[in-house]
């Protein structure tokens, strides 16, 4: 029989065959893919995570409790509040402290307490967002990493084909499989990195919008009792 | 101012265990589909080799199906088959001839000798003078028919056995013969089955270098500008066994002057024509070549 035909062609074996820069590109790709699969679990965690903490939260606050007793058990707790939990007890503390020095007029008071919220609420945003930027760059550049593989052992494919007298589809078939494998794989990265970047980052706009509404009806309500107060 | 009371809070994300070992796990999946889902070998069946048979296969390979069929087309074509049907289909032929036939005799000699008997008593009792001879008479005369039977009867049986015997040797004659034919005609089948592979083989070879010289030729003629349709003209060229072009002749031209012309002009400038190197397809081409040629393919 043909030993040629009937060669081998497990994935295996073509990727073990395959030439430095295409395996070279497969390894890349594959810590690529490695990396986005992490963060993108990362984020489904902590959004999932984020999203519950926020329910949560907005449930109590505008359930009518008592805003004093709520402040101290998140700052007991920092960790294990939310971010919109956060955003209330920096914002609150500010307040506070602001209260206390006398001589203030209200404006000062409202806007000094806004401050606070927006850099907490910037953080908090930074901090869901991060590796997002990743995702993208893999989603964006996988693909072109898997064609330059592939490309480049087609490339070596054909120049093995010049060198025989006769030319057979034996002979490209093994290199151009091999060298296609990197395109797959630029594909596999590349599909649930783009899915899981536009996902999340229309989850993370829409949890900055809530935060956003929420910052602002907060220092309404700041604003209502200090004119009260005074 | 201590700074350490209005510290924010950075979160710190958690989980990343967890997450980095579903991302092992989605890749793990993914490999173990790839490698057991699909099957990327090329697996070619094995070959099988057919046996052509002119007659019926015989009974004995049925019998014992164990024997490899990869042995069975090198051994000449099985002596076996051929014995075999032969006492099969010689010894139930006989029997019956030869044991049928007694057994109605045998009625028939009683049935005599008691008429005779009756007969004789019949006359005693009739003619006492005539008796004795009578008597005598009677016996011998059923000694004689007895005899006659018996002769007749053996008559009868050797002449059933020359019949047998020669039968038999007619039968094995014609199975001899008949095996003979089978062998002859298998050999003679795979002869042409080599000879004819071996001429499909050339033909191929001759027909890719007619077409070779033909793509030659074609493209070293200039056809000229009052062509027509796809006229043809056959070429006897003579060839040196390097391809090297001696005489081109026109033996049949197209009506076109100016044609035939150039593809005799293109057939000179195409010298040294593509000869095959194999001596067999060389043989079509090398002294002289008859060349059919059409502007057109």
């Amino acid at each position: 029989m043909n030993p040629e035909l009937s060669q081998d062609l497990s994935l295996l074996h073509l990727i073990l065959n395959a030439s430095l820069p295409v395996q070279l590109v497969m390894l890349l790709l594959l810590g690529a893919s490695l990396m986005s699969w992490w963060f993108i679990f990362i984020k489904m965690f902590a959004l999932k995570r984020a999203l519950r903490e926020t329910d949560r939260f907005e449930r109590e606050f505008w359930g009518g409790g008592d805003i004093n007793a709520m402040y101290k058990r998140v700052a007991a707790g920092r960790g294990e509040a939310g971010e919109m939990a956060r955003i209330f007890e920096a914002g609150f503390r500010e307040f506070m402290k602001l209260r206390q020095q006398t001589g203030l007029s209200l404006n000062v008071i409202v806007d000094g307490t806004r401050r606070a919220m927006r850099a907490t609420y910037q953080r908090e945003l930074d901090s869901l967002e991060s590796h997002l930027s990743f995702l993208a760059t893999v989603g964006s550049v996988s693909p072109y990493v898997g064609l330059f593989g592939t490309v480049w052992g087609i490339m070596i494919a054909f120049m093995g084909l010049s060198s025989v007298a006769q030319a057979t589809l034996a002979q490209v078939a093994p290199g151009i499989a091999e060298a296609l494998i990197a395109t797959a794989m630029g594909l596999f990265a590349a599909i649930p990195a783009v899915v899981g970047y536009n996902r999340y980052t229309h989850d993370i706009d829409r949890l900055a919008n809530r935060m956003e509404s929420f910052m602002e009806e907060f220092s309404n309500i700041l604003q209502r009792q200090a004119t009260k107060a005074s | 101012m201590n700074m350490s009371a209005d510290a924010p809070f950075v979160s710190r994300p958690r989980s990343n265990l967890i997450a980095g070992a579903l991302a092992l796990g989605v890749h793990v999946v993914f490999v173990l589909l790839l490698v057991f889902g699909v099957s990327w070998q090329t697996r070619h069946p094995a070959p099988v080799m057919v046996d052509l048979w002119e007659a019926l296969p015989p009974p004995p390979p049925v019998a014992k199906p164990a024997t490899p069929p990869m042995v069975k087309p090198a051994r000449p074509p099985a002596p076996e088959p051929v014995k075999t049907p032969e006492p099969v289909k010689v010894k139930p032929a006989p029997r019956p001839e030869v044991d049928e036939p007694p057994p109605p005799k045998t009625p028939d000699i009683a049935l005599e000798k008691k008429k005779a008997e009756s007969e004789r008593q019949k006359k005693m009792q009739a003619m006492q003078a005539a008796e004795e001879k009578a008597r005598a008479e009677a016996a011998r005369k059923v000694q004689e028919t007895q005899l006659a039977e018996r002769k007749k009867r053996e008559l009868l049986r050797q002449m059933e056995e020359e019949d047998l015997t020669r039968r038999m040797a007619d039968e094995a004659a014609a199975s001899e013969a008949r095996q003979a034919k089978l062998a002859e005609a298998q050999t003679k089948l795979a002869e042409a089955a080599a000879a004819s592979k071996r001429q499909a083989e050339v033909a191929s070879v001759v027909g890719q270098y007619r077409d070779l010289i033909s793509a030659k030729v074609r493209g070293n003629t200039r056809l000229p500008d009052n062509l027509a349709g796809n006229p043809q003209v056959r070429c006897l060229v003579k060839l040196l066994p390097t391809g090297e072009v001696q005489s081109v002749r026109v033996t049949q031209s197209s009506g076109n002057a100016a044609y035939d012309e150039a593809v005799v002009r293109g057939i000179w400038k195409s010298s040294p024509l593509p000869l095959p190197g194999e001596r067999d397809a060389r043989a079509a081409f090398v002294p002289e070549l008859s060349f059919v040629h059409r502007p057109k393919e």
